[in-house]
């Protein structure tokens, strides 16, 4: 075996996220790599939740579908029966640590780890170890020798520095804070909560002003106020927030005022489900806000990379004076890795260079303006405030993040996306060079070279997280490209590497 | 003295109440004797917030009802600037009225010049919030169906720490004194202006 996965699951409320959370901990101290993805509904208790860890010795791109040890909370997972342990669990808070035992025994876990980890969670109270020697006692008694085909083969368990645990939201706010961010606003939405309530609780550690308005309209308009009086500004929300903020979008536009945008896309259209993923806002992200302007919107495919769009975004809608969008989605925002100290990154910070206060009269217009920013309607003015708007894309262009092309001289086919898809793809290419790998960063401005790539492949193949391959109508405006074949997936969960397997053999 | 005009000539009516919000500006900025380094002025969208293409400082003209949480931005950025909000009733009671809301329970230190003559004029004679209930408008020709917002005992409502008074433009030296009381008093402040607007307030008597 050279990979582990572990699914826990049971109602909410009952510390699953929690638990997964711990055994994260435990096997990146240990010296594995993992990948993470939680399922849960949009309620506070009950429900059927459940965290999803695969972990292995060398870097995981994405979970494993199927598990190898599935641990229930509650007794509703009883389809195989012939190798079901019942671990007498208390019914109370401790009900987690006790399977967390049980489940160290299980994986051939160094337990010393975990003893120093369940430590440093929960302090010296002890009642945590416990539960803890009681899960791993009962285990060691009960568990029998089929058992020992859990243990990864391979000895050498090393991830060097990577021992932060880390998801999507915040590693991009590190990578904003990084980038000099100073003023942070959004109101709460899932799956990018997690920004506001990291940034909110070390504001005054990371030296930002964080605020939680009355609405995403207000939002918008803060952070842009922020920026015109000189400070570097980002907000985050999901598709029915951005959907407020769009007339904004379109003021940084036509002022020349950098926000950046955090959206982390969940399947709609309206309420849609709130807490699962998609990718179906990119149209929408793309082409938000009334009136032509110039805009950028980004997509990291994968945790750690939200940490270097967040800074690229931040030095971007400063360096151009325009609104930056960063388009995640819940696999990114609420999936963890582990990753090196991401607060230890040094990044160079782009000034802008636009008039604050202090520095003398200019009028910030939402209205075509002039130089010094008073109205104008005459036909030189509206074609020369247009031209200027416009241009700035064309110079941004150079600095945007390029693709990733992956893939040897033997790969005849190509497959294409953006976002979080890259991990699975990752996944599933393991091993294999008859594909190349076509990552798009930039979404927009669409770079030209990106066409020439893809018609160098005999087949092409679009792989999306969305039922209208949104990724594959921008190609086709933009550069007229045609794929041979489409794989989507819209039922609000990710693809998993075996279903692309499938797809891909 | 302190001259804040700009270059542009007002586009404002002849007789227009606007330009005696203006003269109050112009004459509270120099009552105070302002650092015109550290003033912000923030202008909501409507004949009102037109201004700030015949002013000379450091503006922003905004969206409709979006100048509060714009003007929020910039001080909660820079704590060290006075802003100056101007708006219409339009922009300011109506489209951006839950930022008026929040604004007042932060009793952020902002001064909202609210010059209010019960229509939406810019648009060429709509019913406002402040139409009073009844009045036929282009918009409402089977008469305006809501009771008018009470700005002032909004905001006291919400909030007796921040402040609202209700000045007239018939009165231009009381409107200047609340602009200077606004600026001075560090929290939130209101000054609801009564105005006429000299081209579409006669159909409210029709």
């Amino acid at each position: 075996m050279n990979r582990i996965t572990v699914k826990i699951a049971g109602p909410a409320g009952m510390g699953i996220k929690s638990a997964g959370l711990l055994l994260a901990k435990i096997v990146t101290e240990c010296g594995y790599y993992f990948a993470d993805y939680s399922e849960y509904p949009s309620l506070v208790r009950g429900g059927h939740n459940t965290y999803q860890i695969t972990y292995s010795t060398e870097e995981v791109f994405m979970v494993d579908k199927k598990a190898d040890v599935l641990v229930s909370l509650v007794k509703d997972h009883e389809e195989d029966r012939v190798n079901l342990w019942e671990i007498p669990l208390p019914n109370n808070i401790f009900a987690n640590t006790v399977a967390i035992g049980a489940l160290m025994y299980r994986l051939n876990l160094d337990k010393k780890i975990a003893l120093k980890i369940i430590k440093e969670r929960f302090g010296d109270d002890g009642k945590n170890l416990e539960a803890f020697e009681e899960g791993y006692e009962w285990a060691k008694t009960n568990f029998k020798l089929k058992t020992s085909n859990l243990k990864l083969k391979n000895e050498e368990i090393d991830n060097g520095d990577k021992k932060m645990i880390m998801d999507g939201s915040e590693a991009v706010a590190w990578g904003l804070v990084k980038g000099g961010l100073n003023f942070f606003a959004a109101y709460p939405m899932t799956p990018v909560s997690g920004i506001l309530h990291f940034l909110a609780k070390n504001q005054d550690e990371l030296g930002v002003k964080v605020y939680h308005p009355e609405d995403e309209i207000a939002v918008a308009s803060m952070a842009t106020g922020a920026s015109i009086a000189g400070g570097r500004s980002a907000v985050a929300t999901s598709g029915g927030g951005f959907a407020l903020m769009t007339e904004t979008v379109s003021l940084n536009g036509a002022m020349g005022v950098g926000v950046v945008y955090i959206m982390g896309q969940r399947p709609g259209p309206a309420t849609g489900m709130p807490t699962w993923t998609s990718q179906g806002d990119l149209l929408f992200t793309v082409f938000s806000g009334h009136g032509e302007f110039a805009k950028i919107v980004l997509a990291p495919g994968s945790i750690e990379e939200s940490f270097e769009m967040g800074q690229i975004a931040i030095n971007l809608a400063n360096k151009y004076d325009v609104p930056v969008i960063v388009l995640m989605d819940k696999m990114i925002c609420e999936g963890a890795t582990n990753l090196n100290d991401l607060s230890k990154e040094k990044i160079e910070i782009i000034k802008s260079s636009k008039i604050v206060p202090g520095q003398g009269e200019y009028l910030y217009n939402s209205y075509e303006h002039d130089e010094q920013g008073f109205s104008v309607e005459d036909s030189d003015g509206a074609k020369m405030g247009m031209e200027t708007r416009l241009n700035k894309l064309e110079e941004a262009k150079k600095d945007c993040p390029k693709v990733l092309l992956l893939g040897s001289k033997k790969s005849k086919k190509l497959i294409v996306s953006w976002g979080s898809t890259k991990g699975t793809i990752l996944e599933a290419l393991r091993g294999r060079d008859d594909y190349a790998y076509l990552q798009v960063k930039t979404l927009w401005p669409i770079n030209k070279e990106i066409g020439k790539i893809i018609n160098g492949f005999e087949t092409k193949i679009l792989i999306e997280n969305n039922a209208t391959g949104q990724l594959g109508q921008l190609l086709k405006s933009q550069m007229n490209i045609e794929f041979d074949k489409t794989i989507l997936k819209y039922d609000g969960r990710p693809f998993f590497p075996s279903e692309l397997r499938e797809e891909l053999k | 003295m302190i001259n804040i005009k700009s270059q542009n000539i007002p586009t404002w009516c002849p007789g227009c109440h606007d330009f005696i919000i203006y003269a109050c500006i112009l004459q509270a900025v120099n009552k105070i004797n302002i650092d015109l380094k550290k003033l912000v002025i923030v202008y909501d969208i409507g004949c009102s917030g037109n201004m700030a293409d015949f002013l000379k400082v450091f503006g922003v003209h905004s969206l409709h009802g979006r100048s509060i949480p714009t003007a929020v931005g910039i001080k909660l950025a820079r704590p060290d600037l006075t802003v100056l909000v101007v708006g219409g009733e339009g922009g300011i009671y109506g489209e951006g009225m839950s930022h008026l809301i929040a604004g007042a329970r932060l009793n952020i230190d902002l001064t909202v010049l609210v010059a209010n003559n019960q229509l939406y004029s810019l648009t060429t004679g709509q019913t406002s919030p402040t139409t009073p209930k009844g009045s036929k408008t282009k918009s409402t020709p089977k008469g305006a169906p809501s009771i008018e917002v009470e700005p002032v005992g909004l905001i006291n409502t919400i909030n007796m720490e921040a402040q609202a008074v209700h000045v007239t433009c018939l009165k231009p030296m009381e409107v200047t004194e609340a602009i200077v009381n606004g600026i001075e008093n560090k929290g939130f402040n209101l000054v609801d202006i009564d105005q006429l607007c000299v081209t579409y307030s006669k159909q409210l008597q029709s």
